[in-house]
């Protein structure tokens, strides 16, 4: 339908909300946290963006990061440990109007909740998904977690990790109906703010690693990115991000990468002496599940009765059929 | 009579119009036709656009095909001799059908394969009933059967517009549906929480009578009593849902389940629907606010202090011509003959105001004398005159065309009906009384040909400019003032000759009996080298007696070629014909004159100034560099120097990590962005300027110099800043 006159005047009236509106409480993370940034990139994409509270909502599993939908003023959904991408599924298919986010961590979603993460990837429902990857379980305070890289000493690994660390961009960019990977650092906040603000307008699972520092479990862990802007690598492309002129002056090393590409999206996401910086990979033709779900009719309580009766039947005995 | 007068005869007789002497014969005979006429004496015969198939059901894409186009589909992977004989068999059901529709038999392509079956094979053949059966199964599509003939434009254009109004209105229909299922929810919803829903009684009503004595209703309604969330709906968000909804369903524009019958589109004359229109004007208000507002209410966005304020500013029935976007097209079909000034006026008035109505104006005869008779002849005053009045209004869709070329302007015609405001369709049928024999198809692809009714489209839509705009694009050569044709013929040697004829008014009007006196036959006997083609005649313009006779080559019913001169009042009427395609042509922006004088002037200043080309070249060259140079000037802006001993923050590159603002919240804080930066460096001590800066986790904070000269550890501090400077 188009717009008519009268919605055209509505929009006159349109709320405005400012950062304030998207706050809640004091968020209760470490002090130097990278989950801060991303609470603010989120907060202010919510501002820009005009999402209204109560047509938002955050759902997450459990970990320091999933804390966040504490500190969202929208409808918040603190889940359990693994599942936050099961129930925003189930958000998104019961009310399809919602903006859906998840904040998930690299605990909660490649290791207790890989399986949903997999398939969540494959059903590519409209989400935007938010990986706060700090590579350890800070909530419990120091655990290795399947990103930490090999030789991390913690709790549950004093003489350090065996493993090589799991890379989440891989995996996601393995898995059939991909349509939005990104890759950011909490600690170059425009790049974040962009790519977080890309993922949000792809229409799709669009999944966004954050690589997150720790400053209390894994504190040095990303020194050597953080103090050395040649260690970044800047996707830019024509349909992906241009950085800012600010930007490009002290990250100078920048690579064109074209989303539709996703050989060289895979390739660039197991690089792991530079960290690519940007939207890797995005396809926005790969259908919804929830559309193809669809099936255009009309939930009329009519519709509703008359298969819930057709169901019922199946089960009836007839007392004349029989007879 | 002497025999110099008998000589002038023809002269006389192009000056005056009246035959004297025997020589100059009337061209009253039967059968006499235009020279080009002569291959289409029988039209069924050729495979042509016609008889063209509205196709039912048609769901996006085309909604008209022309037969032979849904044949040839069928027939493209015919193969082997299964294929061939098949291919044989349905282009003779083909002509047949065409043999049909032209005596007038009319109904679906379906039925009348089966008559054409019939008729080709009155004894049982099972080789074509199985071809029949075949062809049916590859064409895939059914519908009426149109010839060209007088009720082709209406049905054509009605098909086309019902086609595009369903299309439009599928997806309107089925979100009023939405918006009334889903206001239905809320207050079902509300009823279900309400406290009369957990009476006994009528939780005992929920569970049916079988299991009734299962359960026991009244500690049921005790405990969910006590579970009912609190928060109804507030009576005056339920009054307007219920007002809303009544409103919705009351509606008369679209055919909803369980809605009220829905109102008519199509009408026979503008006064009517102008009349239907403004009979309806206050439900569409009324429709579009509660559209409004039952979307609002949906989305939980209807707050009362704003939007009952803004709906009363609106007032009850403010409709805005956006608006009607939302409601079906009307159709309206009119014949020139029943246009009486009355009706003109209140078309230009439907037309003017920018109603979503499309209007079909259907003339069968473009030669009909002008209500004023000025003695010059004014063919189509009032046809043509419509079409170009509505372009002049900017804002109306036009469409000209004959019935003949209608098949290919479906294009058009679909956009037509796709716009979004008033269409105006000029169509001559070519069913005019008067052509002797000749058919429609025949007689409108005529009219266009000789330029009487030049077919154009004027849309809107397309663009800003007349470029984009207008097209001339149907008719034939529209470069040319009259297309020019091969004519082939044997001469008296019955050797070939083949020479080019254009295609004029004169040859047009000659195939009109009323106009028989202006044209006189030459017997063969006199032809020479005074009869020239018309279209040289019409190029002349001279004053004084003519040296050139008009002469229009014409075959009899036996196809002899004839030589018929014209005289000089249909000749006038000739020109203006012309001339009046020639403005077109501009408009088309073919031998536009704006252009041919820009570029005349831009020649004349080339030349100009070609001898000082040099010396301005060398003045044009650095000016055209500078925009080049421009920006690598105001590229390095100098950067803006900050006094080295003022503490400051990269705010941009700040990640909100709190570290800052912990130490001291009065001299960090943060921007809307969420974003540190120092709102006053005296509230605090440089040693804490010191630390934020340590502790920063991007190393974005400068502590610069210490204000305060006595602060205790000063040295150390200022050791430790060194690294952030």
């Amino acid at each position: 339908m188009n717009m008519l006159a009268t919605e055209c005047l509505l929009e006159l009236c349109e709320e405005r909300h400012e950062l304030e509106d998207y706050q809640s409480g004091v968020p209760r993370w470490c002090s130097g946290c990278g989950d801060n940034a991303i609470l603010a990139a989120v907060q202010r994409l919510c501002r820009d963006e005009g999402l209204r509270p109560e047509k938002t909502v955050f759902v997450s599993g459990i970990g320091c990061s999933s804390r966040f939908p504490h500190y969202m003023r929208t409808y918040g959904f603190h889940g359990i440990h693994g599942r936050a991408l099961p129930v925003a599924e189930g958000v998104r298919l019961a009310r399809p109007d919602l903006n859906v986010f998840v904040n998930t961590g690299d605990g909660d979603c490649c290791s207790i909740g890989a399986a949903h993460w997999i398939h969540a990837i494959r059903y590519n429902m409209n989400m935007t998904v938010f990986l706060h990857d700090n590579q350890i379980y800070g909530l419990t305070k120091m655990q290795a977690s399947p990103t930490s890289p090999r030789g991390t000493k913690s709790n549950t690994t004093p003489r350090g990790s065996t493993l090589e660390a799991l890379q989440p961009l891989s995996v996601t960019l393995g898995v059939q109906n991909v349509s939005f990977v990104a890759q950011a650092v909490d600690w170059i906040p425009e790049n974040l703010y962009e790519i977080v603000k890309a993922a949000y307008h792809h229409k799709g699972f669009s999944f966004v690693r954050i690589v997150q520092r720790c400053p209390e479990w894994l504190p040095k862990v990303w020194d050597p990115w953080l103090h050395d802007p040649q260690r970044i690598t800047i996707l830019r492309h024509e349909r992906g991000l241009q950085p800012s002129a600010a930007l490009s002056q002290v990250y100078r090393n920048q690579l064109e990468h074209d989303p539709s590409n996703l050989n060289r999206a895979r390739e660039l996401a197991s690089d792991t002496d530079q960290i690519p910086v940007g939207i890797l990979y995005r396809d926005p033709s790969v259908p919804c599940y929830e559309d193809l779900r669809q099936n255009g009719k009309l939930h009329t309580p009519e519709l509703i009765r008359s298969g819930l009766e057709a169901e019922f039947d199946k089960f009836t005995v007839w007392p004349q059929a029989a007879g | 009579m002497t025999m110099q007068a008998e000589l002038e005869s023809p002269v006389a007789f192009h000056i005056t119009g009246k035959r004297s002497g025997a020589e100059l014969a009337p061209v009253t005979e039967r059968g006499l036709r235009p020279a080009l006429f002569a291959r289409y004496r029988d039209l069924t015969a050729l495979r042509y656009d016609f008889p063209l198939v509205l196709l039912k059901d048609a769901r996006d894409g085309e909604c008209v095909a022309a037969l032979s186009s849904l044949v040839d589909k069928a027939l493209e992977d015919a193969s082997g001799t299964a294929g061939e004989r098949l291919r044989a068999h349905a282009l003779r059901l083909e002509r047949e059908i065409r043999v049909m529709t032209a005596a007038g038999a009319t109904g679906s392509l379906g039925a009348l394969l089966e008559q054409a079956a019939r008729r080709v094979a009155p004894a049982a053949d099972a080789s074509l009933t199985e071809s029949l059966a075949s062809l049916r199964g590859k064409l895939k599509a059914d519908g009426e059967v149109l010839d060209c003939d007088v009720r082709m434009p209406v049905r054509l254009i009605e098909h086309a517009w019902a086609h595009a109004q369903r299309e439009r209105t599928d997806s309107v229909r089925s979100d009023i549906e939405r918006l009334i299922v889903k206001l239905s929810d809320i207050l079902l919803a509300d009823t279900a929480r309400s406290e009369g829903a957990r009476t006994p009684a009528s939780l005992k009503a929920t569970v049916g009578s079988i299991h009734g004595d299962l359960f026991d209703f009244e500690a049921m309604s005790r405990l969910l009593k006590r579970a009912v969330p609190a928060g109804a709906l507030a009576p005056g968000r339920r009054s307007r849902i219920e007002r809303t909804l009544a409103e919705l369903r009351a509606q008369r524009f679209y055919a909803v389940a369980g809605g009220t019958e829905p109102y008519a589109f199509r009408f026979g004359d503008c006064a009517s629907a102008l009349l239907a229109f403004r009979d309806r004007v206050a439900g569409m208000a009324r429709f579009a606010r509660a559209v409004t507002i039952a979307r609002l209410e949906i989305d939980g966005g209807y707050s009362e202090e704003r939007h009952d304020a803004l709906f009363a500013q609106l007032g009850e029935n403010r409709l805005d011509l956006r608006d009607l976007a939302l409601f079906p097209d009307y159709l309206v079909c009119i014949n020139t003959r029943a246009l009486s000034a009355t009706e003109q006026g209140e078309l230009m008035e439907i037309l003017a105001s920018g109603l979503p109505m499309k209007i079909l104006v259907q003339s069968d005869d473009i030669l009909e004398p002008p209500l004023v008779q000025t003695g010059h002849l004014a063919f189509g005053t009032r046809s043509r005159q419509l079409a170009s009045m509505a372009i002049g209004l900017n804002d109306v869709f036009v469409l000209q065309s004959a019935s003949s070329n209608l098949p290919r302007a479906r294009e058009q015609i679909r956009s037509a009906m796709q716009y979004r405001g008033p269409a105006l369709l000029s169509v001559f049928s070519g069913a005019n009384p008067h052509a002797d024999g000749v058919r429609p198809y025949l007689n409108a692809a005529a009219a266009m040909e000789s330029r009487a009714f030049p077919a154009f489209g004027y849309d809107p839509s397309a663009g800003k400019d007349w470029a984009s705009r207008f097209t001339l694009a149907d008719n034939p050569q529209p470069e040319r003032d009259w297309p020019l044709h091969v004519l082939t013929h044997e001469d008296a040697e019955h050797q070939s000759v083949a020479e080019e004829t254009a295609f004029t008014l004169l040859d047009y009007v000659a195939c009109d009996g009323r106009f028989a006196d202006h044209y006189a036959k030459v017997p063969r006997a006199a032809w020479n080298e005074t009869l020239a083609p018309a279209s040289e005649c019409l190029d002349a313009g001279a004053r004084g007696l003519p040296d050139k006779l008009p002469s229009v080559p014409m075959v009899d019913a036996d196809d002899r070629l004839q030589k018929v001169i014209v005289d000089e009042r249909l000749l006038r009427e000739a020109v203006r014909c012309r001339d009046l395609w020639r403005s077109l042509q501009e408009l088309g922006g073919i031998h536009n004159s704006h252009v041919a004088n820009a570029l005349a002037r831009a020649a004349a200043e080339a030349k100009l100034a070609a001898p000082q080309a040099e010396p301005v070249a060398a003045v044009v060259a650095p000016a055209a560099a500078s925009p080049a140079a421009a920006p690598a000037v105001a590229a390095p802006e100098p950067a803006q120097e900050r006094p080295a001993d003022e503490p400051y923050i990269e705010t941009p590159r700040c990640s909100t990590c709190n570290e800052c603002t912990q130490i001291n919240n009065r001299m960090f804080a943060y921007d809307e962005n969420q974003q540190a930066r120092i709102v006053d460096a005296t509230a605090g001590t440089f040693r804490q300027l010191v630390e934020a800066a340590e502790a920063c986790q991007v190393a974005i904070i400068h502590p610069g110099k210490p204000k305060n000269p006595d602060e205790p550890g000063l040295e150390e501090l200022l050791q430790r800043a060194e690294a952030f400077r």
